[in-house]
């Protein structure tokens, strides 16, 4: 019995420190807030969260005018970025995979941005779409595509487009991380085999290699949709949530709520709903991707 | 005669495409970089060429004042650069110690449970942040952990722990039993044996987790503005923006020595260690 209790207590001692943070940091908040969820608690006020069911999600989904403004702008930024950051990332993956020289320092260049605090990627993309001393306005006249200076980021129709070009412009590289393992994987007598039946980059492209690269779409895209409902940083530091409320985000609309306003069961419901939603379209995706996978497989 | 055939046929069919490949992404690459060498270039400029109306592309002088006075006239930023030091560092070394230990466990031990367990921790990863950030803020509020950096490397690690638990139990599984066992036999225990023999081996696994873990801690922003609400306890990412905000116009030039610096630090470990970067980033996306 010795031996084995010592051998019991050794394997705790390994698991100790990682289940430690893991509870402390990671399962007992997710607990708390979910309890939060369902209560009314404001910090500043009240001296405990007042049990009130399910009437508070209730009320966040039906008649709050706020949570429908960030929940229309979130869908609207999610299409957009999910679309562009996908479809680019998975060009650039096909083109450097195609080339011979400089493969390493070209996927260094797209690798590069993800080592830049998304804030600062949000101060770097202000500045050069600075409506007076920006320099992309000037490029734009320079080349005739423009007769008045747009202020991209104090537009609200613009705003949220101008958020999702900075965002992607960091997430390529994830995504390129991705692709390009899974371009690797593919043998090269399939893409010959084809060639000599006379197809072209085209057709091979679309043929043979898109499918083949089917599980690492689905993993890329459902890694691009989480990181798609996340968006923070750049409203916050940028535009703060406008011009108006055009920019106000589901994470951004939940930090409020928190952290201005100290609504603390509110915010919860809205992280709460933020996550279902993640769920739900991750699940969505795997549905959209995997039969076709088991098929071939 | 045959084969030759074939191969200029399928040279070129290939050769065609290849050159205008190459131009293509040499052009989007060169548009990417962009706004990065313009931060460069802007903190190069003295301000009455940045703020020129209209702007211009070429610079028409360079200058170093900005990062002159950015180094020595602006304690803020100093101590923003410690506060990101200090928190990412310790959230580097906790993180490897933690993971290290629990790789081993999830890796080479058998357990009840243990494949639940472990998927759970995963699962984290796909949590938005902020479902956290609202409890941690509460519970650091009533420890007095808020402002300190301790209140910020505690979450930090938690959060970087799923991706260096990924990494080190794909480590720790790949090596075979028998060197385990056969140092049991020896009569070497195992916790010595953990760290004498099996943590050497999975050093490369440990590069992976540390520069992961780096990028991360480096450039979080929600926890540390949230967690960090006074001015003299920030870092980088959430003291840069603040200033940028407080100093308002005509500090471009500063704002951009200030980003190019702080991104100084984290570029040299990424180039150093960008094959296990992208080794690990890959395996735990596609795991996950």
């Amino acid at each position: 019995m010795r031996p084995q209790l010592r051998d019991r207590l050794t394997l705790l001692f390994f698991l100790a420190p990682a289940l430690a943070f893991v509870l402390v940091f990671i399962a007992f908040p997710i607990a708390f807030s979910g309890y939060l969820s369902l209560t009314k608690y404001n910090y500043a006020i009240d001296k405990a969260p007042t049990f009130i069911g399910l009437v508070g999600y209730f009320r966040t989904v039906v008649s709050d005018g706020f949570f429908r403004t960030a929940l229309f702008n979130q869908l609207e930024f999610a299409v957009a970025y999910v679309i562009i950051t996908f479809v680019v990332s998975l060009a650039v993956a096909i083109m450097i995979n195609e080339l011979r020289h400089g493969v390493h320092f070209l996927q260094a260049i797209f690798y590069l941005p993800m080592i830049v605090p998304l804030s600062l990627v949000g101060i770097t993309f202000a500045w050069i779409l600075d409506p007076n001393f920006g320099i992309f306005n000037t490029l734009l006249h320079a080349l005739g595509l423009q007769t008045r200076p747009v202020d991209w980021f104090g537009d609200p129709t613009t705003a949220i487009f101008a958020i999702v070009a900075a965002q992607s412009w960091k997430m390529i590289g994830f995504a390129l991380i991705i692709f390009i393992a899974g371009l690797q994987g593919i043998s090269s007598e399939l893409r010959e085999a084809a060639r000599i039946d006379g197809a072209n980059f085209f057709q091979e492209t679309t043929r043979v290699v898109l499918p083949l690269l089917r599980p690492y779409l689905l993993i890329g895209s459902i890694w691009i949709l989480i990181d798609s409902l996340k968006v923070f940083d750049i409203p916050r530091v940028v535009t703060k949530g406008g011009p108006g409320v055009s920019t106000l985000t589901l994470y951004l609309y939940s930090w409020r709520l928190a952290f201005q306003r100290l609504e603390m069961g509110r915010a919860s419901q809205v992280a709460y709903l933020t996550a279902a939603i993640i769920l739900l379209l991750s699940w969505g995706l795997n549905r959209l991707f995997r039969p076709e996978v088991a098929q071939r497989a | 005669m045959q084969s030759s055939l074939l191969l200029s046929n399928r040279r070129r069919l290939r050769a065609n495409p290849r050159w205008i490949i190459g131009i293509v992404v040499i052009v989007f690459a060169a548009i990417y970089v962009f706004p990065l060498l313009w931060d460069l270039a802007t903190s190069l400029r003295p301000n009455d060429d940045i703020y020129r109306y209209p702007p211009t592309l070429v610079p028409g002088s360079f200058t170093l004042e900005n990062y002159i006075y950015v180094l020595t006239q602006m304690q803020g930023f100093l101590r923003y650069l410690a506060n990101s030091i200090v928190v990412t560092l310790a959230t580097v070394l906790i993180v490897l110690i933690s993971s290290a230990m629990g790789g081993y466990a999830f890796g080479m031990r058998r357990f009840r449970g243990q494949n639940v367990l472990f998927l759970a921790i995963i699962l984290v990863l796909t949590i938005p942040y902020i479902m956290y950030l609202i409890p941690i803020y509460m519970m650091e509020d009533r420890l007095h952990l808020k402002d300190t950096w301790l209140g910020l490397v505690l979450p930090y690690v938690a959060l970087n722990l799923p991706w260096g638990l990924l990494i080190m139990r794909g480590a720790f599984s790949t090596i075979p039993l028998d060197i385990r066992d056969a140092a049991v036999i020896d009569g070497c225990g195992e916790i010595r044996m953990w760290w004498r023999i099996l943590v050497p081996i999975a050093r490369p696994a440990l590069a992976a987790s540390t520069i992961i873990t780096f990028v991360f801690a480096w450039q979080e922003f929600l926890f540390a503005s949230t967690l960090m609400p006074s001015n003299n306890w920030q870092t980088l990412p959430v003291g840069i923006v603040w200033m940028r905000d407080e100093l308002q116009t005509v500090v471009m030039g500063r704002i951009g020595a200030m980003i190019v610096i702080s991104i100084i630090p984290v570029l040299v470990l990424f180039l150093a260690l960008r094959d296990f970067f992208i080794k690990g980033l890959s395996e735990g996306m596609l795991k996950g």
